[in-house]
């Protein structure tokens, strides 16, 4: 089924009940950039994360027809978090049913495993930052742009009026058929078409005012997703590696000791904060610093050596590329002509 | 200037030959756009926009071509990241480099832990358990998604095809794009018939198709929602099931490994060359040649000699050092120290209360009359040694006493106290105190060099110490790796392995575990019921005597008795390899370091002893007890099980017969029996020391017969029932005849049936004897009487270990352990069962579909 995709005014509602008119409002009626700030994607991952584990399931499990790639993609979240939990599990859980001094031991190491695969989860994420900060200061290009995309689905069923749902993508998903079109200014704001095209030409030093900053840049930009892409994919397992040697650190020990999630009795929860605070810096000084001899005594400083190199490296990689490209040579696009397309 | 970029397309494309417009074209390049170009007649005829011909296929992959298939990826991830680096990756490149990203960051997490751990075991889990999730990953769908589906529907729902360009992606990824015409009609209508659609309906094709989207839909969805469970558990299953494997082979490997060094020890100890002790020396001796070998010097030297010594060792060594290489110390008095002397004789004067300038000038002598006092006495410019100090002193004092009287003459009205003065000069508290003015400037004079000779001979017997820690040092790998206090040697997985079967051979089973395991008394009670029933019936006695020798026999075959020995178990007196190692390594770097050249005497001793019998506190006789002692403690806790199981055999079988029980009343028959099957189970050394302390009826019944057994277990006519029961320190053959009961005399018969053809029979039996004359010979100041052998002075770490672990004790350890794995097993175990339960359980329900009416019945 091939709908308009900006016909959702039109009102395509297909029961007989007019009461059901205007009912569902979606937030976008059309494909929507939308800002990359905290807020926003912390919105974005909210729904995701809800959908993850409630509506697509439902769907999936029914064998709807509507079924997509990015629900399946949307629900690898539910073996990532469910995964994490059940690692945490795999080492604690039992741990209660030992005799008390087993149980010391046992938990000495669960609990440091379970701080592992927190760390690795939180690390792996923020680390990508790492990536896309610079990358987006230094050449303009926000590698995380969100949007808002707005899907038709065919009608379960007669009654099933409910033919539309918005999926969050970003607009560099996907390398090879990344979203252009949403980059363009909208003149009904009065906003410069190629304008965003524009900055990043700018800062990817080919220079001010070209008349097609667009076409220009293309090239550059995918070449800079593509390594941005690689960077992150390594990076952030490194980062993510050094999370869990930070956790297997000694000072933890002591966090363990105060640890209460009871936020109900400030006073002894903000202890275990302050306490997780002085665990986190000694730990991250016992990290550095290694115990042992030989290779043993350095392998944190390695893994976090490691891990900073492949973040400097992925920014310097993606950066210094598409900043030191040669000019776009065509025959076919002509930098200082006008082009139509008909 | 506007262009318009579809016509500078077309001028630029393929352009075709009308004459052969299927299958071939001719390639012609335009330079300028076709004047006449016609694009709607370029659409009607399609040349235009003809597709390319489909280069994908649907793959299978087998056990047989599954290395090719992994070279395969391999290659293709390899391009990946290439083409990735240069930036020209595909959105499936990228896809797969994030895989390889979580490769690569698993294996710097077991890499980093690999480094946190100590031992080969727990370093090698590192790894194991990075391919285990890995591989619980990847297996999960295998056997809970995919083999389930395919068994029910007929459907593999984890088919991969490749696509036209080789990328290679799972069929049912995206429900909205499914490459169905990679599958023939013949193909999808075999599992359409699979799953029993009806042949008969219209678009029968399509419908299959439907279901099988359906079914490859609902499935992605349950693997996603199982798999976060299932991964951890399976994960950790994986590591469970392998643990014991690769606990084997690097048990197999590390015993191996020391066998080589015990037979290669000369070549084997190159890897312990190391010359940095003769370097650092070498380097010291060479900076300071000649010059003053004072304190710091020599200890600096010190230091680096004695590095790897151990303390006693290193004390005696200092000593050589002092008196062997060193010399005696000198100290040579020059015009400097005369100046500084005067001086600290001016800073401690005055303090003295009322002196002035006059007092000090008059009192202190000057430069040259101490000069020549001292020339006088016969100490000034030659070396002195310290004994010599109180002459500088006395010379000193002497003339400032002098000058003190003189000064006290011409100044009666400053009388100054010269028994004070002299004792401010004679001052011998320490320096910290402020010595004696004299003093402190004579012990920095010092004046012994360090000369060519003390160099020579300091090189040469850091020579003879690089060589002999270089042995030493892989004879304690040797001992460490074979009986060393630590995780993972072989004695310690033979402790673990024996402990472990233990349990199973006297038939603990989970829930007695599970129950008894927070009580050591709840548990020794069940090992005793354990015991009891084994030994009631000579076949179940004799299964487990069978397979508890043959278990505890391992140790010969582990650590062999020609390779390290315990003495005091076995019968001959022969050396084993080990310790003439020993012998000839310690003896040698003694009679090096006795040479005369180096004299170091009192090393010599500390390291081999005065001659061979003399063992005490040697390093040879340490480096040997180790190991001794060592094998002892673990010999004597498996010999004693093997022991108490023949003493409860013997109890249940033909307790009449045994000679310690012969012609006692049947109540101390019961109290002996009863004694005896407590200490062999929870006796500890402390009880042999003490010679048993009992409670017992000192009025007993006095009546003589044969005690009461039944199923192993002796029925009580008298013992327990009388309750004014007290210790009788006074019968001393109560003590004996227990220790009799229990170590003395033939064992069963069943019992030297199974020994007779182990090799441990020789030391079962010695160990009894062994046991009889140690402890039995132990005198107690409370109970003096109470010995069955002579009365010995054997130190109380021989006893210690010769009594081992108790076997209530061992078993309670081991029993909790067991339990901690098994019900971790249980938890996850289970649940683990339930969810692939419920997971293919749920995929009978999938694919529902309402078939269209057939076309038969229109």
């Amino acid at each position: 089924m091939i709908l308009p995709v900006n016909n959702i005014k039109n009102s395509i509602y297909f029961s007989a009940d007019s009461n059901d008119k205007e009912k569902k409002s979606l937030d976008y009626d059309h494909d929507t950039l939308l800002p990359n700030n905290p807020l926003t994607n912390a919105r974005i991952g909210m729904d995701k994360l809800t959908n993850a584990f409630t509506l697509y399931p439902a769907k999936g499990l029914k064998g709807s027809k509507n079924a997509n790639f990015y629900e399946f993609l949307t629900m690898g979240t539910v073996p990532y978090l469910v995964g994490s939990a059940g690692l945490m599990a795999v080492f604690n859980f039992a741990n209660r049913f030992f005799s008390p001094f087993d149980k010391v031991q046992a938990s000495k190491t669960g609990q440091k495993m379970a701080l592992g695969v927190l760390f690795y989860g939180v690390l792996k994420s923020l680390s990508k930052q790492f990536i896309s900060r610079p990358v987006n200061m230094l050449t303009g290009v926000d590698t995380d742009q969100p949007y808002a995309k707005v899907i038709y689905e065919l009608p379960d069923s007669i009654n099933d009026t409910d033919i539309t749902s918005i999926e969050y993508h970003r607009v560099f998903e996907s390398v090879e058929f990344p979203r252009w079109d949403l980059l363009y200014g909208n003149a009904d704001k009065g906003e410069k078409r190629n304008f965003r095209y524009d900055k990043i030409a700018k800062k990817l030093n080919m220079g001010e005012n070209l008349n097609d900053s667009d076409q220009e840049t293309k090239p550059r930009i995918k070449e800079i997703i593509v390594k941005s892409n690689l960077a992150k994919s390594i990076s952030s397992y490194m980062w993510a590696a050094t999370g869990v040697a930070l956790a297997f650190q000694k000072p933890w020990e002591d966090y363990f000791k105060a640890m209460t999630f009871k936020f109900w009795k400030p006073q002894e929860f903000f202890k275990s904060l302050q306490v997780f605070g002085r665990s986190f810096v000694r730990s991250a000084k016992a990290l550095y610093k290694g115990e042992g001899v030989g290779v043993s005594k350095h392998a944190g400083k390695i893994l976090l050596g490691i891990a900073l190199f492949s973040s400097a490296a992925g920014v310097i990689n993606a950066v210094a590329g598409a900043k030191n490209a040669t000019k776009q040579k065509s025959d076919i696009i002509k930098s200082n002509e006008k082009h139509v397309v008909s | 200037m506007t262009s318009n970029l579809i016509q500078n397309y077309i001028s630029m494309r393929p352009t075709v030959n009308p004459n052969t417009q299927s299958n071939q074209s001719v390639v012609k390049t335009h330079e300028k756009p076709k004047p006449d170009f016609d694009i709607q007649k370029e659409l009607d005829n399609r040349t235009f926009i003809k597709p390319l011909e489909g280069k994908g296929r649907l793959l299978s992959g087998n056990i047989f071509n599954a290395p090719a298939i992994m070279f395969k990826d391999m290659v293709y991830d390899a391009k990946a990241l290439k083409h990735a680096i240069s930036g020209k990756a595909n959105d499936h490149e990228l896809g797969k480099l994030n895989d390889f990203g979580l490769f690569l960051g698993g294996l710097s997490i077991a890499g980093y832990l690999f480094t946190r751990k100590q031992t080969p075991m727990t370093k090698g889990m590192e790894f194991v358990g990075l391919a285990s999730f890995l591989g619980a990953m990847a297996i999960w769908p295998k056997i809970a998604i995919q083999l389930p589906a395919y068994l029910i529907h007929g459907v593999d729902v984890q088919k991969q095809y490749e696509d036209s360009f080789g990328r290679k992606k799972p069929f049912y990824q995206d429900p909205q794009f499914l490459p169905w015409d990679l599958y023939s009609d013949k193909e999808i209508n075999k599992m359409g018939d699979r799953m029993g659609v009806p042949k008969d309906i219209p678009n029968r094709r399509e419908f299959i198709q439907e279901k099988m989207k359906k079914i490859g839909i609902q499935n992605n969805t349950l693997w996603m929602l199982t798999a976060g469970f299932a991964t951890p558990i399976m994960s950790g299953l994986i590591c469970n099931l392998t643990e014991p494997y690769l606990n084997r082979y690097l048990d197999d490997r590390n015993n191996k490994a020391a066998d080589r060094i015990l037979t290669n020890l000369e070549t084997y100890s190159q890897k312990y060359k190391n010359t940095a002790l003769e370097q650092e020396l070498t380097k010291l001796l060479d900076a300071n040649q000649n010059k003053l070998l004072n304190k710091d010097l020599q200890e600096a030297i010190a230091s680096i000699l004695t590095r790897y010594m151990d303390p006693v060792t290193a004390e005696s060594f200092k000593t050589d050092l002092r008196e062997a290489a060193f010399g005696k110390e000198t100290y040579k008095i020059e015009d400097k120290n005369v100046k500084e002397i005067i001086e600290n004789l001016n800073k401690v004067f005055k303090k003295i209360p009322g002196a002035d300038a006059e007092f000090l000038t008059g009192v202190i002598p000057d430069e040259k009359s101490v000069t020549e006092a001292l020339q006088n006495s016969g100490v000034f410019g030659k070396d002195i040694e310290t004994i010599e100090f109180s002459t500088v002193t006395d010379t000193i004092k002497k003339l400032v006493e002098n000058n003190a009287k003189a000064y006290n003459n011409s100044h009666p009205d400053k009388q100054q106290d010269i028994r004070y003065i002299r004792k401010l000069i004679m001052n011998n508290m320490t320096e910290e105190h402020n010595s004696s003015p004299v003093k402190i400037v004579l012990k920095k004079a010092a004046s012994n060099v360090l000369d060519s000779n003390v160099t020579a001979k300091l090189k040469k017997v850091v020579k003879y110490i690089d060589n002999f820690n270089m042995k030493q040092f892989a004879l304690d790998e040797y001992a460490l790796k074979k009986v060393g206090a630590a995780p993972e040697t072989v004695i310690a997985n033979y402790w673990n392995d024996v402990s472990r079967d233990l349990m199973n051979i006297l038939g603990f089973k989970p829930e007695e575990i599970a129950k008894t395991r927070s009580d050591r008394t709840l548990m020794g009670a069940v090992l005793r019921e354990k015991i009891e029933h084994i030994v009631s019936d000579k076949n179940s006695y004799n299964k487990a005597m069978e397979k508890l020798v043959k278990k505890i026999a391992d140790i010969n075959s582990k650590i062999k008795t020609s390779d390290l020995s315990t003495p005091l178990l076995s019968k001959n007196s022969a050396n084993s390899a080990y310790d003439t190692i020993v012998d000839g390594l310690f003896d040698g770097f003694a009679k090096n370091l006795r040479k005369d050249d180096i004299g170091f005497v009192r090393t010599a001793r500390a390291i081999a002893g005065v001659d061979k019998n003399d063992v005490v506190g040697t390093a040879k006789q340490l480096q040997k007890t180790y190991v001794r002692d060592r094998l002892l403690g673990v010999k004597s806790s498996f010999y004693r099980i093997i022991n108490t199981m023949d003493i409860y055999r013997r109890i249940a079988s033909s307790a009449n017969s045994i000679p310690a029980l012969q012609g006692k009343y049947i109540e101390v028959q019961e109290e002996l029996i009863e004694l005896c099957k407590i200490i062999t189970l929870e006796g500890h050394s402390s009880d042999h020391a003490t010679k048993f302390f009992m409670m017992r009826n000192p009025e007993p019944d006095r009546t003589h017969g044969s005690v009461a057994v039944k199923n192993g277990k002796v029925v009580n006519k008298y013992f327990g029932k009388t309750t004014e029961l007290t210790d009788i320190p006074g019968d001393k053959y109560f003590y004996q005849d227990a220790m009799r009961l229990m170590y003395e005399g033939d064992m069963h018969p069943d019992t030297m049936a199974v020994l007779k053809e182990s090799s441990i029979k020789e030391e079962v039996l010695k160990y009894r004897d062994v046991v009889l004359e140690k402890l039995g010979g132990e005198r107690y100041f409370a109970k003096p009487r109470h010995l069955i052998r002579e009365a010995n002075t054997t130190g109380s770490d021989i006893k210690f270990l010769l009594t081992g672990i108790a076997p209530d004790e061992l078993i309670f350890k081991t029993g909790q352990q067991l339990y901690n794995s098994k019900k971790w097993l249980k938890i996850f175990g289970g649940f683990g069962a339930a969810l692939l339960g419920v997971t293919v359980l749920a995929q009978f329900f999938f694919g529902k579909m309402k078939a269209p009416e057939r076309t038969g019945k229109k």
